[in-house]
């Protein structure tokens, strides 16, 4: 903000050191294991990139309004289990299809409601929902995988490959245009830009606070819903424990991404960054076989890392 | 002005009227519904998980009221665990016999462990300005990293009988040391919240900061201070609960930091700092403990109880609006 108009280079060193980072990132594993820069494992950090980006941006519309989701994890399972057993019972791909968005929108309106209807806290509020959210995933299936989905169901979102790029990484590509498209153009977006930056500001400009943020939660249960249904057609059935990480690593992609916790600031090429940056380090430890407890310590030193750098002025 | 109505609902709420309602509510459903309750066993257990969870629940609450945020409560009564068993190991090999000073060598241990704790999360909480929900979440994700990646999950023998059999099964006046204990840290933090400089200094400094700092708070020591109480606690937790279990575990208090949170809230304490009382949040431990006590009496899945924890919390909260009918967040 002020310190990018008046000191040019320090923006600027900000601005590509998140490139930077990647690259060297890369550069470092592939130096450590040559098999990290392999075309097929190129295209592998690709394919996880693009479901983490999916969820990082569901993160992102809601951090800008100074929010979080903290349900999108067990979201993500429960919409992987429904959506499964729907298949399951109708055969059909696009009956479970519809399942797994449904499930995705009433569990956005829900959150949206509650933050933007009711005004509460929506830390504690998606924390709240995230245990409704996990009781019914494991509940409804038992807390076991649901197998057997349709073959045009993962052929479709996971096999497919059109043009030569698997499919998530096209789904990955056009919601990103979209969500792109929506904070830069729409007035719903510049509202989440606004009401974060400012919302006794947004009151005042006569912004429909309720309504946008009811609506930033919904659009943000939807994106995790339909990265649910993407994960879901990998894995060839519906988990319950799907989303279990999700939470903490799509906070961490925002976040490492440069999304601002304070509001306002970020937007959809912050998430595709961070998640870049994430997905690398995850594939690239899991190279050179880095124990995966290990993997949560390096993580969240990454996260405090990346606060730092940024000095995230948090609000309470 | 609708004052009358709401300094009612205000006073109703800021005296505890939510927790004490649900509280009477759910003992007396339970008693109803399921006779067994007050079987002298079934109350013994209720009252030791009540311990388990009402420490670091005021610790929860302390640092919130200071204006914070502690996820890492969970990972600290984890790592806690599995220091007690370590170091009673170490320390009987070192003096076998000397069963006090063993147990005292485990009890330093993870004070010491929560003191580091907490000036890590306060410092970086303080030093840069960053979210008390990062810091503490990425500190959550390290420690239980470490916890898991040092023991692979294997349970840490060692823990001394006469630990166990004194803290962990003993009883005092017929009810348990360690709830006795629990009596003890709420009583001190009642204590600590009324009557003393840094008790005040924490309401102020998670009311105001700013005017906290302009009447002479050091308003840093004091959030740091908040963090420290609270991660002590919790490591004092995790040696209760060492002793209760007669092993280190490193997968214990994977959900307390959520658990705390819902005390805390329910208890009555400010998700925006300055707000927060010690016996409140207890009784909101108490509440919680015995309705998850009364689902697993009518045998509801353990896998549904987590629901009506999402439900109490999210309930509690709304009431809490409903109430106070705060104006926007801004």
């Amino acid at each position: 903000m002020a310190e990018t108009r008046t000191r040019p280079a320090t923006a600027w060193l900000k601005l590509l050191a998140l490139p930077a980072a990647i690259v060297a990132t890369l550069a470092l594993f592939g130096y450590l294991e040559p098999r990290v820069l392999t075309t097929g494992n190129l295209r592998n950090i690709a394919v996880q990139t693009s479901y983490l980006v999916i969820f990082a941006m569901a993160q992102c519309v809601v951090i800008l309004t100074r929010g979080f989701d903290l349900s999108l994890g067990f979201n993500v399972s429960l919409v992987s289990v429904a959506a499964a057993m729907a298949m399951v019972a109708t055969g059909s791909a696009t009956a479970g299809i519809a399942a797994g968005l449904g499930v995705g929108l009433l569990v956005g309106i829900a959150n949206g409601i509650l933050i933007g209807g009711i005004a509460l806290n929506p830390l504690v509020t998606t924390l709240g929902t995230s245990y409704i959210l996990l009781a019914l995933a494991s509940t409804i299936s038992g807390g076991f995988p649901v197998p057997n989905l349709p073959e045009s169901f993962t052929g479709a979102l996971a096999l497919a490959r059109p043009l030569g790029l698997p499919a998530p990484i096209w789904v990955a590509g056009a919601l990103f245009l979209i969500l792109f498209a929506v904070l830069h153009a729409t007035r719903f977006g510049r509202s989440l830009y606004i009401i974060g930056a400012n919302p006794r500001a947004a009151i005042a400009a006569g912004i429909p606070t309720f309504a946008v943020l009811t609506a930033a939660y919904t659009l943000a249960a939807l994106l995790a819903a339909v990265g649910a249904l993407l994960l879901t057609a990998r894995t060839g059935s519906g988990e319950p424990n799907l989303g279990g990480n999700l939470t903490l690593e799509s906070i961490a992609a925002a976040v490492v991404g440069g999304v601002k916790l304070s509001g306002g600031e970020g937007g959809v090429g912050a998430a595709l960054m961070g998640a870049l940056l994430v997905t690398i380090l995850s594939n690239g430890m899991n190279l050179v076989q880095v124990d995966g407890y290990l993997q949560n310590i390096i993580l969240g030193l990454i996260i405090i890392a990346s606060l730092i750098v940024s000095r995230d002025t948090g609000r309470k | 002005m609708p004052d009358t109505q709401q300094s009612v609902g205000r006073r109703f709420v800021q005296n505890g009227g939510i927790v004490i309602t649900f509280l009477v509510l759910a003992v007396v459903a339970t008693i109803v519904a399921e006779p067994r309750f007050l079987n002298q066993l079934n109350l013994t257990n209720v009252l030791r998980n009540f311990a388990f969870l009402a420490i670091p629940s005021v610790a929860q609450m302390l640092v919130m009221t200071a204006g914070g945020f502690d996820l890492s409560l969970g990972a600290v009564v984890a790592v806690s665990s599995l220091l007690t068993a370590t170091v009673m190991g170490w320390a009987a090999a070192a003096m076998p016999g000397m069963d006090v000073a063993i147990t005292l060598a485990a009890l330093g241990s993870v004070l010491g462990f929560g003191l580091i704790v907490g000036l890590v999360n306060g410092g970086l909480v303080t030093a840069f300005g960053i979210s008390p929900f990062m810091v503490t979440l990425a500190m959550m994700s390290i420690l239980m990293g470490g916890a898991l990646y040092v023991t692979q999950g294997i349970p840490i023998y060692g823990v001394l009988d006469s630990f166990v059999s004194n803290v962990g099964r003993g009883r005092f006046l017929t009810l348990p040391v360690i709830m006795w204990l629990a009596v003890l840290v709420v009583l001190a933090a009642v204590i600590l919240q009324r009557t003393t400089v840094i008790g005040r200094h924490i309401y102020a400094v998670g009311g105001d900061d700013r005017s906290a700092r302009l009447s002479g708070v050091r308003t840093t020591r004091v959030t740091i201070t908040a963090y420290v109480m609270a991660s002590c606690l919790a490591g004092f937790t995790g040696f209760l609960m060492t002793a209760r279990i007669g092993s280190g575990q490193a997968t214990i208090g994977a959900t307390l930091a959520l658990e705390t949170i819902a005390a805390a809230v329910i208890g009555g304490t400010s998700l925006r700092g300055g707000v927060g009382r010690a016996e409140l949040v207890a009784l909101a431990a108490l509440f919680l403990t015995v309705i998850a006590n009364a689902m697993n009496l009518v045998r509801v899945d353990s896998k549904f109880q987590t629901l009506v924890l999402g439900a109490v919390l999210i309930i509690a909260l709304g009431i809490e609006r409903l109430l106070l009918r705060r104006r926007t967040d801004g």
